[in-house]
């Protein structure tokens, strides 16, 4: 019995050698279907109808053609009154005023139904936006669930542990319309936080926050991107000194 | 989108306040407009069942008797009927059949012999064997034979009971009154012939004093030297005498009919006119009820519409969103209906009860149709509640 199990034993190796390699191969294969299956946002020449010829004309982004995938992280840096908010809005259906073609995974958003929006918003493209809108009605805690609950990423332990890192968790119960801007400001951060999506838009998203949290909110963030193997495509007056970009573009 | 999300979540931010009069009012209108409607479908067929089993058939068909009417104005001319007229009667789809009355052309006398001293002037009609009631296998007669079988009126034997006592004659019944040997005297102009008439049987139907057609027809041409003779009454075979058609029809041609046989006819069709007159006007409470309701759905999103808008800017679906939110009435809806639905089978106990104790051919129950009729309109108000929030939605 020994014997035999000797004599069979460098087989049965190079058997178990061949299926681990096979597990390897099958993995790399895997990681690459994922990154080709990972969203790509194109922009095909694009450009808002209404602004000025000379903006467009020095503008990295109007007119160009360009590629945004999943997991890279983009700064747009962009003064005012160059189409910052707008582009934010191109992105997320809220505005179709533009020329050019925007395409997510091959398909050209001008095509999209509004079911079909609804999908991107609540599992693909997460958002942050300039003026915030939270309901100003309902608390802070409230403001976030209803995020959470339409497709949750997180439990609402999680939830509040984020505000809690925010320095925010004694404004959960405070209607948010009595909360200050900044306090607004991270509110609105955990609560783009709460689903699943490889993008994050944001519009200037620490414009009232001090030093110490938009180093907090960022560090966040960028985890939670990270988490997602997600893209943050972050758009600000000027470059934010926490966030560490694979591309900084000049509107 | 996430499956346990339900209309908690967002039911803070629906405005469903404001105009609270405006919703009860419409639930209100659209309550009593269902139940108008219910009740005027469910009487419309309570009228029909009732009155289709008020009239006492033989085989299924109505014997009614039909003239001509006579007025002022048309008293100096001939009003019987010609072979076209009865030709026409038989050509009308709700008519089975028409046969004339013929009458008799000369003089007859009858008297009853001596044990009856009585002796009147009499008429004579005849009409086709099917028509009659009561047709005994005797009532032939052949050219030549001195006996002829008599069929009597039940109406007209009543009439004789009556009177007899005050002229000293005696009462009797219908089974005596064939034992009663009648001669009739038929008069012609150069004089006349006695037969000896037999009553073979009493009639219910025909109000008249019946021989057979062969005796009249020959008679008419041997002592009234007539043929042909157009007759003063019709009768008619329908399957229903209630029927609007041919009462319609009967109004139109100006022939006067038996009254009491086509009463029902008659109630029915105002009954039923006032039914639909209910159902219609009930329709239109239903339409204005609905109305005020899509009103207060407008204001009641246009309120909302801020939240409403950002909801779907995070992301939430407007399918799901008029979904969610058109569910909510379903509860509301189908409560004013069933309230409505009660009350009519409410109703219809009250009615029975109380107008009808004796008739156990009317059900206390609903008809089935009228329980169709809340369960199509329970899912009508539910899909057009659904389309008005799915529009107003997409249309933010």
């Amino acid at each position: 019995m020994p014997l035999r199990y000797i004599q069979i034993q460098p087989l049965f190796r190079k058997k178990i050698n061949f299926l681990i390699n096979l597990i390897k191969a099958a993995k790399v294969i895997r990681r690459l279907l994922l990154y080709l299956r990972f969203m790509k946002i194109i922009l095909q020449q694009v450009y808002p109808s209404f602004l000025d010829k000379e903006l467009i004309n020095h503008s990295q982004i109007w007119t160009k053609e360009l590629c945004f995938s999943a997991g890279e992280n983009i700064q747009i840096v962009a003064p005012s009154g160059s189409g910052k908010t707008s582009l934010i809005y191109f992105l997320y259906g809220l505005r179709n005023d533009y020329e050019g073609n925007i395409f997510f995974d091959e398909k050209n958003i001008r095509s999209f139904s509004p079911e079909d929006w609804a999908t991107y918003r609540s599992e693909k493209i997460s958002i942050m936006f300039q003026d915030l809108r939270l309901f100003p009605q309902l608390n802070g805690a409230e403001n976030i669930e209803i995020k959470r609950a339409l497709q949750p990423f997180h439990n609402t332990v999680e939830m509040i542990n984020m505000a809690k890192d925010l320095g925010i968790q004694n404004k959960l119960q405070q209607k948010t319309e009595t909360c200050s801007y900044g306090e607004k400001q991270r509110i609105a951060t955990v609560r783009s936080l709460q689903q699943p999506f490889e993008f994050l838009l944001m519009d200037e998203p620490f414009s009232h926050l001090d030093e110490v949290n938009r180093q907090k909110s960022m560090q966040l963030l960028q985890e939670e991107a990270t988490r997602r193997n997600a893209g943050i495509i972050l758009a600000d007056l000027k470059p934010i000194e926490f966030f560490k970009p694979h591309r900084t573009l000049y509107l | 989108m996430n499956r346990s999300i339900s209309y908690k979540t967002i039911a803070g931010l629906i405005d469903t306040g404001g105009k609270k009069r405006s919703k009860f009012t419409s639930y209100l209108g659209l309550c009593l407009g269902v139940l108008l409607l219910l009740v005027a479908v469910q009487m419309f067929i309570n009228i029909n069942q009732l009155i289709k089993d008020k009239n006492p058939r033989k085989n299924g068909y109505d014997y009614i008797s039909i003239t001509k009417n006579i007025t002022n104005q048309n008293m100096g001319q001939d009003n019987r009927f010609t072979t076209a007229d009865v030709a026409e009667l038989k050509k009308q789809p709700f008519i089975t059949d028409a046969a004339p009355l013929i009458s008799n052309q000369f003089r007859v006398k009858a008297s009853a012999g001596n044990i009856i001293p009585f002796s009147t002037d009499l008429f004579l009609e005849a009409i086709q064997n099917d028509f009659i009631d009561t047709l005994p296998p005797n009532f032939t007669w052949q050219q030549g034979q001195v006996t002829v079988p008599i069929i009597f009126s039940a109406d007209y034997l009543e009439m004789y009971n009556v009177f007899a006592p005050a002229q000293d004659l005696p009462q009797m019944s219908a089974a005596t009154i064939s034992t009663v040997n009648i001669n009739l005297e038929c008069y012609a102009p150069y004089g006349f012939q006695t037969f000896k008439g037999n009553i073979v049987a009493i009639s219910d139907r025909i109000n008249s004093v019946l021989v057979p057609e062969n005796f009249l027809t020959w008679a008419n041409k041997h002592y009234g030297n007539a043929e042909n003779v157009p007759a003063a009454r019709v009768f008619i075979k329908t399957t229903d005498a209630n029927s609007s058609e041919l009462l319609n029809f009967l109004q139109e041609k100006d022939y006067r009919i038996n009254k009491d046989k086509t009463k029902f006819g008659r109630v029915k069709q105002v009954l039923q006119a006032i039914v639909t007159g209910l159902g219609s006007f009930a329709v239109l409470v239903i339409i204005l009820a609905m109305l005020l309701f899509s009103f207060y759905l407008q204001l009641m999103i246009a309120r909302s519409k801020d939240n409403l808008q950002l909801l779907i800017t995070l992301g939430y679906s407007p399918g799901w969103l008029s979904k969610t939110v058109s569910y909510k009435w379903i509860p509301v809806y189908g409560i004013i209906i069933a309230v409505a639905l009660l009350v009519t089978q409410l109703i219809q106990f009250f009615f029975r009860h109380s107008f009808l104790s004796a008739r156990e051919t009317l059900s206390p129950m609903l008809n089935w149709s009228v329980v169709g009729l809340a369960v199509c309109l329970f899912v009508l108000c539910i899909t057009i509640n659904y389309r008005l929030i799915k529009k107003l939605l997409y249309h933010l």
